[in-house]
């Protein structure tokens, strides 16, 4: 069997997740035991992308603190942040969450910038300073090539995953590995193209294991601007979104068991 | 000491055959990178049906992703042009590795309608994919205005991702040829004014000679061979050599008067 040119991260959650089918019986949670009532208030968000226009009306005053990962003689410093969003892209995804969990708090990690072209030791500083942090999820649309990487990354995805902090990130259609966005403790999210942000699909042939809406989604952009976007970055944030609501609902569950509680109202044929 | 000093001389020569060929083959290949990428756009903006693809190169001082190619209706007017990779749906995915697609870019504040300005069309929609070589993002791929749809599904972020990977090893293989001889004058520059240890000189050769092609039967090596052993010819039986190839060529071109 040859590799693919590609992985096909969104190919199962094609045709309303048809390919899904599980008889495995992991319902006996329901979504109103899950999120039920639950506006994610208590819980706080990081945002590890280009920046958060606080301004924004689709962020609606939710962010509570802005820090940019500087690069200083080579070293990465983590700094206080007023740049707002160099792209659009992270107050996209704010706006995606708080679209599901309006009563979180965003806390922006900005790691893209004018000397930070995609550097994976200013993202790995974004995420360990995001981990010490404390926050309870984190939104990941970046991952990084680098192997060079992979221990420090292994290492603070472990320490997110012990401290129970959940990392939710999209998954990179590139070949070969990318840090963390494949690692197992991780929820790795592919795009589904069926227009509604509660409907999720829990895919039990990892790397990716889940699928959230990422086809023509409208977005919060640049400039208090909004628009229309295609990819897997915009379905990792609703999964986030849905990850703050439980968690503010019942705080301490670990990533697995939020995993688990995902798996079990996820929208997949039951037979 | 003898043993060590041919052995030196071994490897330099080495390094002077792997240089020469390197030569010689870019010489004779022309620009394959550029060729290469001309093709991928041109299959990319006919199977998208799109207004326009093209394909932006990360380059340095200063930092800018350049447009080196680009196919479609509305695409010829982007080549050469430059942006920031801080700036931009082109700079974003650059960054980031994400692929991603915008539709009503019109509506959208940050789309960077002053470069789109200056090619004189600015897109309703974009799908744009990093160039990943290896570990490393090397540049875009993107495309405009998908003439079917107003925006861009799956499928299509796949099936772009596709062509990326294909541009990327276009470039990945063709730098192959320029960082060896880029090491190769390094390696040469070293041995004239240091002394190596024999393990330093074997790590280089190795290094220096690892992605040369072998196949000495190939036709394209026997041809380079031919053509690098005319460097000893005087001025007028080059210019022989040159009217004689030029003659090959032409008739090349012109499958129709053959023979």
């Amino acid at each position: 069997m040859t590799e693919p040119l590609l992985p096909a991260w969104s190919e199962p959650f094609a045709g309303e997740g048809s390919g899904l089918l599980r008889s495995v019986r992991v319902d006996a949670i329901g979504r109103e035991w899950a999120w039920g009532g639950s506006t994610g208030a208590g819980v706080t968000v990081a945002i590890i992308d280009s920046g958060l226009e606080r301004q924004h009306q689709a962020l609606h005053g939710r962010v509570v603190e802005s820090v940019a990962v500087e690069m200083l003689d080579g070293e990465p410093k983590v700094v206080p942040d007023d740049a707002g969003d160099l792209f659009g892209h992270g107050t996209a995804c704010g706006g995606i969450i708080l679209g599901l969990a309006p009563d979180v708090e965003l806390v922006s990690v900005r790691v893209l910038g004018a000397d930070l072209r995609g550097k994976g030791a200013a993202f790995l500083a974004g995420l360990e300073w995001a981990v010490e942090r404390g926050v309870q999820v984190a939104n990941l649309s970046l991952s990084s090539k680098s192997a060079a990487l992979f221990p420090a990354f292994h290492e603070v995805v472990d320490q997110a995953y012990f401290r129970g902090t959940a990392l939710v990130s999209a998954a990179n259609n590139v070949t070969g590995a990318s840090y963390p966005s494949l690692f197992a403790s991780v929820f790795s999210v592919a795009a589904h193209a069926v227009a509604d942000p509660w409907r999720i699909y829990y895919n039990p042939a990892p790397p990716v294991e889940f699928g959230a809406w990422g086809v023509d989604v409208p977005i919060a952009w640049k400039d208090g601007g909004s628009t229309v976007a295609t990819g897997n970055s915009f379905a990792a944030p609703h999964i986030a979104g849905l990850v703050a609501l439980i968690v503010s609902k019942h705080p301490g569950l670990s990533p697995f068991e939020l995993k688990a509680v995902l798996a079990a109202v996820a929208d997949n044929p039951r037979s | 000491m003898a043993s060590d000093h041919d052995e030196l001389t071994a490897a330099f020569h080495l390094l002077r055959e792997a240089a020469r060929r390197s030569a010689v083959a870019r010489q004779l290949q022309g620009d394959v990178e550029q060729a290469l990428l001309r093709s991928i756009v041109e299959a990319t903006a006919t199977l998208f049906d799109a207004e326009a693809a093209s394909i932006a190169i990360f380059e340095r001082e200063p930092d800018r992703l350049e447009f080196r190619v680009a196919a479609g209706a509305q695409g010829a007017a982007a080549v050469g042009l430059s942006v920031p990779p801080s700036q931009g749906i082109v700079g974003y995915v650059f960054s980031t590795g994400q692929a991603l697609a915008l539709s009503d870019v019109l509506a959208d504040p940050r789309f960077d309608r002053r470069t789109a300005e200056r090619t004189g069309y600015v897109p309703r929609s974009i799908a744009a994919v990093p160039l990943i070589d290896g570990q490393h993002p090397v540049g875009v791929l993107q495309v405009l205005d998908k003439r079917g749809s107003a925006t861009f599904s799956l499928r299509d972020m796949e099936l772009l991702g596709a062509f990326a990977a294909q541009a990327a090893a276009a470039i990945n293989a063709t730098r192959v040829q320029r960082d060896t001889s880029r090491l190769l004058r390094e390696v040469f520059r070293e041995l004239g004014d240091v002394e190596l240890d024999e393990a330093a000189v074997e790590s280089l050769v190795s290094a220096a000679t690892a992605d040369l092609d072998r196949d000495e039967e190939a036709p394209f090596w026997r041809l380079v061979d031919q053509v690098s052993q005319l460097n000893g010819m005087t001025d007028r039986e080059l210019t022989l050599v040159s009217d004689i190839l030029e003659v090959v060529g032409r008739h090349a071109t012109r499958p129709g008067r053959r023979g």
